[in-house]
This record gives C-alpha cells, sequence and structure tokens, in this order.
C-alpha cells in the first residue's frame, strides 16, 4: 500500500459511508490518482517507502539468450578432466530439457574452453581472456552463482525476469520501479527502455513491446523505448519546416483556446492536456541535449571504448544510461542480444564480451566519478543459464550450448550492494546449485528492497487482489548481497 | 475503486450486506477466509453464509445476530492482543474505524445476509414511475433525485450531433450533416439522425473495433518471430456482424461453436475466429503440452472476462479467492477448447490448421456456385452410368476376347518385350514393329508362374539391358509399363523397375521405381533440384501378387502430367518434387530392373515391358491390365460368369464413354477451377472439433503444464447454472449455457459494455470483473432492466445502441459545475453528458475524416500507413517476416485505423501512444491516459501534418481568400461548429505570425508542404497554405477535437 492509494480508499470509503454527500477532495484525488504525470511527478511518493532506499535508480543490462555461466563466471576446472564424458544421470536427475536437445543421443561434457583467473581482495574467478577490463570492477561487484529459474524458452523466461510471470501481462520491473518512485524529472519519462545492436547477430532472439508494458499498473509507467535509429523518442521531433518558434506559437494558440474551452466545459482533464502539451514542448527540448554526446570529454570515451561513438551499440547505450540516470530517469533497461549460443560458443563469446567488457567497465567507474554509483544500482545478466554438456558437436575449441533454467549467474553493483560478494554455489557441473539458491523472485524481492519497498507490502490492486511484482510464491530478500 | 452507494436505501443508516459488508470482507478477510480452499484458515469462510451463522466445530457461529458482543467476528477484529487481532498484524492490513463501526452496526440490526447481486439472474425491475419518459432517464432521475442533484440541460445541437456521430461511427460528422439536424424543427429529428447513423455501414466497423480488443485481433502470432498470420476475414465478418444487426445470441454462437452447427455455412466458419485470435507460438525447444495448455488457459479466460465477467484466471492455479469458481471448473472449461485440431506450433506460418480460404468478390460467387454445377453433373453421370449398365448388359453377351485384344492395341507402340521364354541366353522383342532380341544375363532366373507362361527374375547382377529404348525428352508424351511381381522379403529394398536414367550423372532421365508399399516416377535432368518426382500415397504396390503398372507422361514437364495406373486404376498421387526444366536425355541404355551406372535394385520377376510414345487412355491401360485375365473369363459361357467377373468386364465397356468421359472433363474442370480460387483466396483462421474424441482436460497442479492429475470431462462453472439439458457437450453446448436464460451474467455483462463504450464508464465500473470483487454498479436497477431488456427484445444490439443514446441523460450538455465536479467527479451520477478522449483510432480517422483525406473503403486485408522507421527493426527477429515495415503508398494511408496492420510486438506506434492494447490478451475497456508522448503524435505524425495541410487546402479552395471564411470552414469540419468571437482572434494572431514566418522562410515552407504523399495544390500560395496548416493542427491539437 502507498499513502496515495490508502487515500483513495479512504476517500472511496468517507464517500461510501457518507452517501456521496462529502465528496470534497475527489477532484484533487482523480488529479493525484495517476491521471496528471505532472502532479504525480510532484507529489511525494517517497514517503511510500518502506524503508531507506539505497537506490535511487536502476540500470539493468539485459542479456538476450542466457550468457553462458561457465565460460564466464562459474569456474568449472574439474570438467577439464571430463571433456567428451557423458553427463552422470546423478546430476541430470531426469530434470527437463528443451526439445533442441532432448532427443540428442548423448550429453558430453563441454568444458569451457577460456582460462579462468582470480581477481580482486576475495578472488573471483573471472574468464581471464575475454573480460580485461571488467575484471578488474571485482571489489566493486556481486556476483550471483546460484540464480534459478523454472521457465526453459526465452519468451517465457525473459517474461518473467521482467515481470515476474511466464505468461505476458504483467507490470515489467521498470513499470514497478515507476510506480513506486515517481519521476525525478518533469522532462523525461521516468523508465526508459533502450535495445542495443550486438557485433554479431548470428541468433537473435525477440525482444517485444511486452517487456516494457505497465500491464495492470496505470499506462504511464510504461516504458519508452529511445531509439538508437531515427528520433530517440517517437514523433519527438517537430515536423520539416516547423521550427521551434512556429511550434511555440501554435502551441500558445492551443493553449489560449484549451483555456478558453476549460472555462466553459469545466473538465479537469483539459488543465491536464494544457500540461502535458508544456511537457511535450519541454520533452522536444531536452531530448536533444540527452543524446547529443558532443559535450563529452576526451576521459569518456577512454572509458567506454570507441564503441560508444555509434549510434546504437552496447557502448553507446550504457553511455545514455549513464546520462539519463545524471538526469533522473529511475530505470533504465538495455537489452544486449545474441547470448543464445546453441552453437559456435568459440566463434561468438569474443565479440559478445567485446560488446559488453569495456562498456561494463566504463559504467562503474563513470557513475564512481561522479558520485552516481553509491546510489545507482547495476544490474546484468540472462533470463537462464545454459548447459554444460554440448549441443551439437563437441571439439577442444568448439561447442554449443543449450537453455539451462536451473543454474545461472548474474552480477549487481552500486546502489546498496555490497562489492566482491560471491553468492551461492553451483556443483562440479554447473548444472545444480549447492548452496544458497537465488530465484528470481528473491531477486525481485532484493532490487525492490534496494528500493525502498518491502516486497510483500509494494502491491497493486487488481482483480480484486494486492498484486505484487513477487506473486504468492515465496520470496526472500538476498541479505548477503546487501551492503 | 469508486463506491458510490446504491440506489434508494432502505433507511438512511441501515447497513446494507452487499453494499456496505461484503465489501469490507472481501478486502480484509476473504484472501484467508474465501473461497480458496489452500489458503483458507481455520475453515472459515466469509463468500458464504454459513460462514458467518453456521455452527462451528469449535464453537458457535462467527456471528450472533443483534449482539456484537457475543459475536467472535466483531471480537476479533476489535481485539488488541497481537495473538487475536484479525487481520493478523502480518498481512498489513488494518480495518479503518469506520469500517469497524459498519460491521458493528450491521450485527446490531440483525445481520441480515445478502448473496452476491451478479450471480442472481436479474428481475427486469418496474420503471420508476413519473420521472421520465425515456426508461433510462427514469432510473437516473430517480438516483439524482435521491442525491439531491438534477439533470443538466440538452447540449446545444452541433455538440449533439458530433456526439452522437463519433459514439455510434466513430467518425465526426460532416458540417452539412450536423447544418440539416440543426436546421430540422420536426419533432424526432434527433431519433432519425440517430437511425441513419445506425444504418451507415460505419457503425459495422466502429463497433467491431471494440469487439477486436476483446477478441485479441491482429495480424501476428505474437510470439518470437512473431510472424504474419492471416486473419482479417474474421474482422470483416464481425464488422459486417454488426452492420446487418446479427442478435447478439447469434453472434456468440457462431463465434464460440459455428463449426459444431449443422451445415455450417462459411461465415459461421469464419467466426470462429474469435478462439484463434489467441496469441501462438512456434519457438524451437517449447513443449507442445505447455503451449497447448497455454492456448486454452487463454480460451478459458477470454471467455469468462468477455461474456461472463469473470475473472477465471485467477482459477487456473488455485480456486478463485473471491469468487466461487473452482480450479476444478476452470479445467473442465478448457476441455471445450481443448478438443480443437489445433496443433501446439504455429510454423511461423500466415495459416496454421485449421484454416478456411475465403474467396472474395466474384471469386466467392463462383466458390459458392461451383459445389451445385458440380453436384448436378455428378447426377448426370450416375444417369449415364446406368445407361452404359444397361447398355453393357446385352454387350456382356456378345463380347469376345477379340474385342478386348482390340482395346488394348494403340498403335503408337514403341516396343515390347513379354520376357517369358523360360530358358535361353536371348530374350525376343518387337520394336518399331520389327522384332529384335536382348541378351539375357549369364545368371537370369525364371520364376515358373508369370502372369503369361514364365516370367524373367531380375536382381543384383541379373538387370536386363534392353538397349536403345526409352530415349525420351521431357517436351515427348510416353507411356511405359510391365507386369511385375515381389515377394515379402524382395519388397523391402527400393529399385528401378524399369529405367532408362544415369545415375552417375546425377540420375538424369527416368524411371518406374518401386519402394516399399509404394510406386514412385522420377523425370531427372539434374537431382534433386531441376526434377519431378511423384509417389503413390495408398500402399499401391503389393508383395506377393503380380500387379500391372503404367506410367503416363504427357510431356508438360510438370508432375501435374504424370499419371501412375496400378491394374488399370489410376492412383492417387503426391508430388514431391516438381522443379524440371532442362533435359532428361540420357546415353545410357533402358534398364529393367536397375539405373544405368548403377542404383537400387530392383528384385522381383518381371514381364510384359512396353513403351508407347504417347498417353494411352483409360481404356487401353485397362484392358492392358485385364487382358490376361478376361481371356480366362471369357473362355466361360456367359451364364457361368460370377458377378464379380462380370463387373470386371463392364468396367472396361464404362471406360472411355465418350458420354461420361465429357461429363468428369467437366467435373475436372470445375475442380480446378475451385483448387484455383482456393489458392488465390485469402484465408482465414477457424476453430474445427477434432473427430470421434470427447472434450477432456486435466487439472494442472499450480497451473503448470507437467503436473496434469485426473481427467476431467468438459464443464462449466459449478456454482453458477447447469448447461441446458438438451446442449451437446462440446463448444456448442458452452455457447449454448452462456446465453442460457437462466444465465445471470452475460446479458448484464454485455449492457454494461455498450454502457461503457457510450457513457465512458460501465454502470459497473469493473466491465470484466462482476465477481465479489467488483465495483458495486452505480444503478444496479438500470443495469438489471437494460439486461432483461435486451436478453428479451432479441438479443437486438442497435436497438439498445439506439436506447442508449436516444436518452436525457445521454443528450445532456457535459458542461460541469465545480460543485457538480466536486460531488461526482467521475460522473457516476450522471447528471452531466458524456465527455472523454476519444479512442486511439477515433482520434486518428477524425484527423482523417474532416481533412478530406479517409478512404470510404470497407474491409480488406491490413494495411500499413505511414510510421516512423524502426518501430518493428528494434524488436523483431532477424527471421521474422514481420521484421521491416514499410509504409505503403496511396489509399492505403489513409484507412480506417481498425484496417491497420497490427504487429503484436510492436503494435501500431502513434495508436499505442493512445493506449490502444497490444492486442496479446483480451482487454475490455481501455485507459484514457493523458500524456505529453501524446501530443507528440497530434502534433508531429506525418499522417496528422499531412491532415492538417489537406484541410487547410481544402479550407483555402472553398474560401478563396477570406481569412475569416478559411477559418470557418476548417471550424466547421473539426469542432461541428462554428468558432466562438473569443476564438477568432487567438488563431488569427497565429496565423498572422506563421504566415509572416512562412513568408520570409521558403526553406520552411517548402519542408512543410512537402510532408505526407499527397502533393499540395499549386494554385495556393504556399507560405498561405503552410500558415493555414499549422492553423489546423492547431485545431485538431485542440482538448475539445481529441475528446467526444
Amino acid at each position: 500500500m502507498n499513502p496515495l492509494t490508502d487515500f483513495a480508499n479512504l476517500q472511496n470509503r468517507r464517500q461510501f459511508f457518507t452517501n456521496g454527500t462529502n465528496a470534497l477532495g475527489m477532484a484533487a484525488l482523480a488529479t493525484l490518482l495517476g491521471r496528471d504525470a505532472r502532479a504525480e511527478s510532484a507529489h511525494p511518493m517517497q514517503s511510500a517507502l518502506q524503508f531507506a532506499p539505497k537506490a535511487k535508480r536502476v540500470i539493468y543490462l539485459h542479456m538476450v539468450g542466457g550468457p553462458s555461466q561457465m565460460d564466464l563466471f562459474d569456474y568449472k576446472p574439474e570438467m577439464e578432466k571430463m571433456y567428451d564424458k557423458d553427463l552422470p544421470d546423478s546430476i541430470r536427475k531426469g530434470q527437463r530439457l528443451t526439445t533442441m536437445t532432448s532427443k540428442q543421443a548423448r550429453f558430453p561434457i563441454a568444458p569451457s574452453k577460456y582460462k579462468f583467473a582470480q581477481y580482486g581482495q576475495n578472488g573471483m574467478w573471472m574468464n581471464s581472456e575475454l573480460l580485461p577490463y571488467f575484471s578488474q570492477c571485482a571489489d566493486d561487484v556481486a556476483f550471483i552463482r546460484s540464480m534459478h529459474t523454472e521457465a526453459i524458452n526465452h519468451e517465457p523466461a525473459i517474461t518473467m525476469m521482467q515481470s515476474g510471470n511466464q505468461l505476458a501481462g504483467r507490470p515489467c520491473l521498470g513499470s514497478w520501479a515507476s510506480y513506486g518512485l515517481g519521476s525525478a524529472n518533469q522532462d523525461l519519462p521516468t523508465f526508459v527502455v533502450l535495445v542495443a545492436e550486438p557485433s554479431n547477430r548470428e541468433q537473435l532472439q525477440a525482444i517485444s513491446g511486452r517487456l516494457w508494458s505497465s500491464g495492470f499498473l496505470p499506462g504511464q509507467h510504461a516504458g519508452v523505448a529511445f531509439r538508437s535509429k531515427g528520433e530517440p523518442i517517437l514523433y519527438i521531433t517537430n515536423p520539416p519546416g516547423v521550427t521551434t518558434d512556429v511550434r511555440r506559437n501554435t502551441l500558445d494558440g492551443i493553449r489560449a483556446l484549451n483555456e478558453q474551452n476549460a472555462t466553459l466545459v469545466g473538465d479537469p482533464e483539459v488543465h491536464t492536456r494544457i500540461a502535458q502539451y508544456e511537457m511535450a514542448f519541454r520533452m522536444q527540448a531536452s531530448v536533444p541535449d540527452l543524446t547529443d554526446f558532443s559535450s563529452e570529454p576526451e576521459s569518456t570515451w577512454n572509458l567506454y571504448g570507441p564503441d560508444a561513438k555509434k549510434p546504437g551499440t552496447f557502448a553507446n547505450s550504457v553511455l545514455l544510461a549513464r546520462r539519463l540516470a545524471e538526469r533522473g530517469v529511475r530505470f533504465t533497461q538495455i537489452y544486449h542480444n545474441n547470448w543464445d549460443h546453441h552453437s559456435n560458443v568459440g566463434g561468438r563469446m569474443p565479440s559478445q564480451c567485446r560488446d559488453i567488457d569495456q562498456p561494463c567497465f566504463g559504467l562503474i567507474q563513470d557513475l564512481k566519478q561522479r558520485g552516481l554509483f553509491e546510489d545507482t544500482l547495476i544490474l546484468w545478466g540472462g533470463e537462464f543459464g545454459r548447459t554444460i554438456y554440448t549441443q551439437g558437436r563437441l571439439s577442444k575449441t568448439n561447442y554449443g550450448r543449450d537453455h539451462h533454467p536451473r543454474c545461472f549467474t548474474m552480477w549487481a553493483a552500486g546502489g546498496g550492494i555490497k562489492g566482491g560478494v560471491v553468492y551461492g554455489a553451483t556443483d562440479d557441473f554447473s548444472y545444480n546449485i549447492v548452496e544458497n539458491p537465488v530465484h528470481v523472485r528473491d531477486l525481485h524481492a532484493t532490487l525492490l528492497q534496494l528500493l525502498g519497498f518491502d516486497h510483500h507490502r509494494f502491491s497493486f490492486k487488481w482483480q480484486g487482489l494486492d498484486a505484487r511484482l513477487t506473486g504468492v510464491e515465496p520470496a526472500k530478500v538476498v541479505k548477503a548481497l546487501l551492503a | 475503486m469508486l463506491v458510490l452507494p446504491l440506489a434508494a436505501r432502505a433507511a438512511d443508516d441501515r447497513v446494507i450486506f452487499n453494499r456496505d459488508v461484503r465489501p469490507i470482507m472481501g478486502e480484509y478477510c476473504f484472501a484467508c477466509h474465501g473461497p480458496d480452499p489452500a489458503a483458507r484458515k481455520e475453515g472459515i469462510r466469509f463468500d458464504r453464509e454459513e460462514g458467518f451463522f453456521g455452527q462451528r466445530e469449535d464453537g458457535g457461529p462467527t456471528v450472533v445476530k443483534g449482539n456484537p458482543g457475543k459475536s467472535p467476528l466483531y471480537q476479533r477484529i476489535i481485539a488488541t492482543d497481537p495473538d487475536d487481532i484479525m487481520p493478523p498484524p502480518k498481512e498489513h492490513k488494518k480495518l479503518k474505524p469506520a469500517e469497524i463501526a459498519t460491521l458493528k452496526k450491521w450485527i446490531e440490526q440483525g445481520a441480515e445476509w445478502q448473496a452476491h447481486w451478479a450471480f442472481i439472474a436479474p428481475v427486469q425491475p418496474p420503471v420508476p414511475a413519473g420521472a421520465a419518459a425515456h426508461p433510462v432517464d427514469a432510473f437516473v432521475r430517480e438516483r439524482l433525485a435521491a442525491a439531491g442533484l438534477k439533470p443538466s440541460p440538452d447540449a446545444d445541437r452541433r455538440t449533439l450531433a458530433r456526439r452522437v456521430a463519433l459514439d455510434l461511427t466513430g467518425l465526426p460528422p460532416s458540417p452539412e450533416e450536423v447544418e440539416a439536424f440543426v436546421n430540422d424543427a420536426a419533432p424526432g429529428a434527433y431519433e432519425k439522425l440517430v437511425d441513419k447513423l445506425l444504418a451507415s455501414p460505419r457503425y459495422g466497423e466502429h463497433r467491431a473495433r471494440y469487439w477486436l480488443d476483446a477478441a485479441r485481433y491482429a495480424d501476428t502470432h505474437g510470439l518470437h518471430f512473431d510472424n504474419y498470420r492471416e486473419m482479417w476475414p474474421y474482422r470483416e465478418w464481425v464488422i459486417k456482424a454488426f452492420n446487418r444487426n446479427q442478435r447478439f445470441d447469434q453472434f456468440t454462437i457462431e463465434q464460440i461453436a459455428g463449426d459444431l452447427l449443422p451445415k455450417p455455412t462459411h461465415e459461421q466458419l469464419i467466426a470462429t475466429g474469435f478462439h484463434r485470435c489467441n496469441i501462438t507460438t512456434n519457438e524451437g525447444g517449447t513443449i507442445a503440452e505447455e503451449n497447448l495448455a497455454n492456448y486454452a488457459k487463454d480460451r478459458v479466460e477470454t471467455t469468462s472476462w468477455v461474456w461472463l465477467g469473470l475473472t477465471s484466471n485467477c482459477a487456473a492455479c488455485h480456486d478463485h479467492k473471491f469468487d466461487p469458481i473452482t480450479q476444478k471448473d476452470f479445467y473442465s472449461m478448457s476441455a471445450f477448447f481443448r478438443n480443437t485440431t489445433q496443433d501446439h506450433a504455429d510454423r511461423n506460418a500466415r495459416d496454421t490448421a485449421p484454416v478456411l480460404a475465403v474467396p472474395m468478390g466474384e471469386d466467392a460467387k463462383r466458390f459458392e456456385a461451383i459445389p451445385d454445377e458440380i453436384a448436378t453433373i455428378n447426377a448426370k453421370v450416375e444417369e449415364r452410368k446406368k445407361a452404359v449398365v444397361a447398355e453393357g448388359a446385352a454387350w456382356l453377351a456378345t463380347v469376345t476376347v477379340e474385342e478386348i485384344e482390340r482395346a488394348a492395341k494403340a498403335d503408337t507402340m514403341l516396343a515390347q518385350f513379354a520376357l517369358n521364354e523360360g530358358k535361353g541366353a536371348e530374350t525376343k522383342g518387337v520394336v518399331a514393329g520389327q522384332e529384335q532380341t536382348a541378351k539375357l544375363p549369364e545368371q537370369i532366373a525364371w520364376k515358373a508362374d508369370g502372369k503369361t507362361g514364365p516370367a524373367v527374375q531380375v536382381g543384383e547382377g541379373t538387370s536386363i539391358d534392353l538397349g536403345e529404348l526409352g530415349d525420351f525428352e521431357k517436351e515427348q508424351a510416353f507411356t511405359a509399363m510391365a507386369w511385375f511381381f515381389r515377394t515379402e522379403e524382395e519388397s523391402k529394398a527400393p529399385g528401378s523397375i524399369v529405367a532408362r536414367m544415369d545415375k552417375a550423372e546425377d540420375l538424369r532421365g527416368w524411371d518406374l521405381f518401386t519402394e516399399k508399399n509404394e510406386i514412385a516416377v522420377h523425370l531427372v535432368s539434374k537431382w534433386p533440384g531441376n526434377a519431378l518426382r511423384v509417389v503413390t500415397t495408398d500402399g499401391a504396390a503389393k508383395p506377393g501378387q503380380w500387379q500391372h503398372v503404367a506410367v503416363t507422361y504427357n510431356g508438360s514437364g510438370k508432375a501435374g502430367g504424370v499419371q501412375i495406373h496400378v491394374n488399370g486404376v489410376p492412383r492417387k498421387l503426391k508430388v514431391e518434387t516438381d522443379k524440371l526444366s532442362a533435359s532428361i536425355r540420357t546415353k545410357v541404355p533402358f534398364m529393367v530392373g536397375r539405373r544405368g551406372g548403377g542404383g537400387e535394385v530392383f528384385t522381383g520377376a518381371v514381364q510384359d515391358v512396353r513403351l508407347y510414345s504417347s498417353v494411352l487412355s483409360a481404356k487401353h491401360l485397362l484392358a492392358l491390365a485385364e487382358l490376361p485375365d478376361l481371356r480366362t473369363i471369357l473362355k466361360k459361357p456367359a451364364a457361368e460368369r460370377t458377378p464379380e467377373e462380370k463387373q470386371r468386364l463392364l468396367a472396361l465397356h464404362s471406360t472411355d464413354d465418350p458420354q461420361l468421359k465429357e461429363l468428369e472433363g467437366k467435373i475436372a474442370a470445375l475442380g480446378q477451377e475451385k483448387a484455383a480460387i482456393q489458392k488465390r483466396s485469402p484465408v482465414t483462421h477457424i476453430q474445427m472439433e477434432k473427430p470421434n474424441s470427447q472434450p477432456m482436460a486435466r487439472l494442472l497442479v499450480r497451473g503448470q503444464y507437467d503436473q496434469p492429475q485426473d481427467e476431467l470431462k468438459a464443464g462449466v462453472i459449478t456454482a453458477l447454472h447447469k448447461m441446458p439439458e438438451s446442449a451437446p457437450v462440446n463448444r456448442l453446448g458452452l455457447a449454448q449455457w452462456l446465453m442460457a436464460k437462466e444465465n445471470p451474467l452475460t446479458a448484464r455483462v454485455t449492457v454494461n459494455r455498450f454502457w461503457m463504450e457510450t457513457f465512458g464508464t460501465g454502470l459497473v465500473k469493473s466491465a470484466a470483473d462482476f465477481g465479489i470483487m467488483s465495483d458495486a454498479p452505480s444503478h444496479p436497477a438500470l443495469l438489471d432492466w437494460l439486461a432483461v431488456d435486451f436478453r428479451d427484445n432479441g438479443w437486438d444490439m442497435k436497438r439498445l445502441m439506439r436506447l442508449l443514446v436516444t436518452s436525457e441523460t445521454y443528450k445532456q450538455s457535459a458542461a460541469v459545475s465545480k460543485e457538480l465536479l466536486a460531488r461526482d467527479p467521475d460522473n457516476r451520477l450522471l447528471a452531466r453528458g458524456p465527455r472523454f478522449r476519444m479512442d486511439a483510432e477515433m482520434v486518428r480517422d477524425s484527423a482523417l475524416a474532416v481533412s478530406g483525406l479517409l478512404s470510404p473503403k470497407i474491409g480488406g486485408p491490413s494495411v500499413k500507413p505511414y510510421q516512423p522507421t524502426g518501430v518493428w527493426e528494434a524488436v523483431a527477429m532477424p527471421e521474422s517476416n514481420t521484421k521491416s515495415y514499410k509504409p505503403e503508398t496511396g489509399e492505403a494511408l489513409y484507412r480506417r485505423s481498425l484496417y491497420t496492420f497490427w504487429k503484436r510486438s510492436a503494435p501500431p506506434a502513434s495508436l499505442e501512444a493512445f493506449n490502444a492494447p497490444s492486442r496479446e490478451n483480451c482487454a475490455i475497456g481501455r485507459e484514457r491516459t493523458n500524456t505529453p508522448l501524446q501530443a507528440l503524435v497530434t502534433l508531429n505524425d506525418t499522417q496528422f501534418v499531412e491532415a492538417a495541410r489537406f484541410l487547410a487546402q481544402a479550407a483555402m479552395q472553398a474560401a478563396s481568400t477570406d481569412p475569416k471564411a478559411t477559418l470557418d470552414f476548417m471550424a466547421r469540419r473539426v469542432l461541428s461548429r462554428a468558432l466562438r468571437p473569443t476564438e477568432v482572434p487567438i488563431l488569427e494572431a497565429s496565423q498572422t505570425a506563421l504566415l509572416a514566418h512562412y513568408t520570409q522562410t521558403p526553406a520552411d515552407t517548402t519542408a512543410l508542404l512537402a510532408v505526407g504523399e499527397t502533393k499540395p495544390d499549386p494554385a495556393l500560395a504556399p507560405p498561405q497554405l503552410a500558415a493555414w496548416t499549422m492553423v489546423a493542427s492547431q485545431l485538431m491539437n485542440l482538448d475539445e477535437t481529441l475528446n467526444k
């Protein structure tokens, strides 16, 4: 419950009990109840917080397709000896497989072809060939090696990761954050989505608008997709031949006419519309500044790497995410595709890592330099992990890996996260979790806690229920990750 | 949730259970003391009367009527001990003092209990007397009077004309229509206007648009590739159904179960597309059972939302927390939808079976006529056959072997080898009329009992080279044939009976080939890319018997030119490859038993190999195949022949009867015409019941497909009315149940949806939820009156719409005073007329209509109007066939928005900004947000800028150079009224400044006028046109314009 809905309920009750005779304040309520983005952005949502928030904003880097945990972070040296041996039944335990490999005659083990080394004060194991930059961040990030989910295919798994449910229709994380935290910038959306282009496009997965839908939450909490090609926000640019002055002139006329009409019809929505047209004008002014990187100093490019200058790259998107964070955008979701390595791990992993390695490092350093790291939560990870056994042909240098929901690795940094933590462990095969499992719901509960919300109580009335991000199944905050 | 007190109260302080108590119980208690047994604590449930007054195992009732002090329910609520207090503190739900007081008062007043209103079938209440002539007004005014409010005066006629046109057709009225109405002083002028609008074909389009949200209609599959799905004939069906004012019960039955109606029409089958609109997947690795479970789930949920107003989705995982829907009910209902022939994966295809081809225009007429024409000819065929039999009776008595031999003889014979010598190193044949010998392999064996004498037995190392025969080109017609025999064992390996084909040269040539029980024919230039292959499908080749096989080929180069006859009878063929475009001639010799240059060896006996240079007639082929047996038969006296033997003779007689041939030719031509129509026609997805299969489903534990429990028969929600006795246990029965008179929900839910579409908010605000947690109806008696009226008057949708919009309540002015606004901000009491922002499609369609750009075309495939680049590309998979959006040109840019191509993972961007749903799930009612992104659409989208220019152009053309007249023209188009004196100077000032800018900045003028595909009228001065374009844009962006 938040005070706004409490207030609304109180009002409803009051009206209810007094037979509609005491409806004063209902107009104000109607405006507050999400009809007016400006009014909402101004209202003190913070008092809805149930804890002191550690993170004021989130940058979520979703690796679409499901990166291979044992090739990046979940070091499994024992597997070297198991090359081309069958995955023991004692490990597989008859668990279900996707129909892409369930018909395979054998499940031969494919040890990671990559060298690993230890980094940071806690000696975190990481791929030492492909992550030269990011591995320097070991003391800033917390690894969760024991993530797990139920979904075994992309659509349901991504939907689960983003909305807490495998089937479409629920609000996604960014929408919940927007609903809970409100806006901190009157000129920009609260929740922004960036779809980054991977440099290798061998096996892309679908990323659909449902992943930034507000579900049953009011529509203004839906994510606004910023585009890397064309206008950053749809329709933000004036038509050709319409200058800012011309636009101002037309808006002044519209406003004057709307004000006359407001007096005649008395509908408060007219005033809201006037305000929204003004906000549109301010957005038009602020977005070009947001997306114009020319003022970035040379040091920025050194941090993020030269790709950051290319529109649409992951590096470019991450830099934009930092600029959004600076301007108060609550939730920036970046999707980076092509991690679905059913085949050719050896051929695809290097370019995937090159895409993200320096930008992730750059983002952490940059936020630190700007004093934003403390209250900006960064999350990195896919929708599930991958199998230790090969899908298709196996050689020492190349193999494929199928989907694996029973364990995978994610990392988090900044905004209330304890750096240098390695949480959870998997068996020698990176197949089953042996220590401290973290379900997607637990991650969501932890995320909400960092934003200041108790996941049990952070809810929205829907179909008579207090609907929650974490749903009705048990979920727990992973305290060990908290600073 | 805005809860208003219900209609007349019995007494001022009387607490009424449904109004006052149940909402409190729902909010605080049902989660643990509701219908869900899994969550229920202490066995106490407050969704039923017993929960309050029944004796509990460990004590008395929870409520003692009249005595709060002895009622544990009340005592636990006011308890202070954390162990006793309800709800438990860990639930973080604390009753408010006023709520506690209500419960106390309820008990004190005697705790009168009521069943949830929506589960009791509506009884039509009397219309309140004296309040008003129109029933809607009578109920509304009674309520207003009780609240001490007065209705608003009528809206002025122009406002009303605009409102009612928008509500009934989705489009603003033309200025002429407005003036005609304004000037029509006759009584009934308004009703006349209403009837005209109801008769407009635009009515059906507009109503369809709402229905398509509920039906989750879209043009792609939704998941993964999100490829194109051809579904628009269903949309067309919906438009037509509204326009012809189909009864709502029929409308329902055809959509749920049109395929199960007796002899369903095409239209009734198309209607079943309703439940083929759900999202589907073809993602690799997905599990069939999981997909099917998801599809069925969607269908139960959608059916429940649309017809029952129930959130059955909650019961997919557990018994519903509030409403009496058990998990068993949910899966029993899902059984209805699991008995169709639809597969789990959509194949990423435009036509995922079952589909129906829907011929359009002239094709539709022909398509309908052809079956009758075929039936007529078939009757003639039967007639002729009888005649042939009659003639045949006489023929049978006189027929001779010689006559049969003549029938078998064809002068196009190229070669014949009997292969029946039974010994020796050579075999004799006839080639081009000359006797010729060929060498037999040394190891050759003979099978004593051939078809006629001993037969050569070929196999590994004993294939026979017959030399330079059969050197056909692909343009050349020919017939090849032989008798053959294989044992069961021999039939296991494939091989060529006869072949002129070079294995070493990509199988160039042709052959007649057996593989297990089928016979194939190959004509090959280069296998497999340049070849044709047809194969029998019904086990044509049988081991253990002599069979005559013949292939005819007409030289067309097409697989359709090949026919395989077994024992003289043409067989059903499957075309596997049909890509022959180059020569098939090859130098290798003609072989019996294998191909040249190696290849699969045919093992078996062969006799009487023949080649002809033409396609032999059916009669020839039959005679050739029958000749050996008929010789024997004909030796018997006619009287001793068995009926079967007579039949064989007669068959030969009737084959190639010229009259029959002509009739059969006609039937074949009609069949081809039908197939061609089918092939070029659009398809639509339909439901088809599985044959010989009872609907059944399994309860899925926690909704998980991999945890199925015992089988459940199909059934409906058990707490509601029973299925009609006469109803079949299938979707048809379900549809009849939905529309049954005893159903307490369907009629109410439906009239409420119409009410919502017209007045902005339903009488029940939660239009998709009439369950226990729903919002109480603002006018319960009116709702019931309308529901019964609708149901008992033929489920007549136009009549219902007419009823709503002809009420004084509807016609009221929407202007609201501060006092009334404070009193009733959401207009639930209806003391004023409806005014709210139009839905996405209406916003765009209105802009097109007022500008004069709107295309009048109704129906047809979806179109792609303007859309910024990259909207699809940003989300689509590279493999998707809806990956890149290319706007069309011409008329497609200006069609009504309901025809816009709807890609589910990236819905039309400009519509989405105005709360258009993704169409992934059923949507009852849309949100109406008010956002800056919407302003950006109507200010900047090419569609709207071009429309503004077109409007400006029309105004300038009509008004010559008078700025006032230009303004007036535009205002009448956009606002359906003249400008008020105070408005004119504002727009004139804008226009002056804009004109100055565009006069001084020709580059901007050129740029602005170039927006959109249409070209500006060259007769108009560009700076003026540019300035007026922006003024038009101002008008089109007014709040008044965006509101109905």
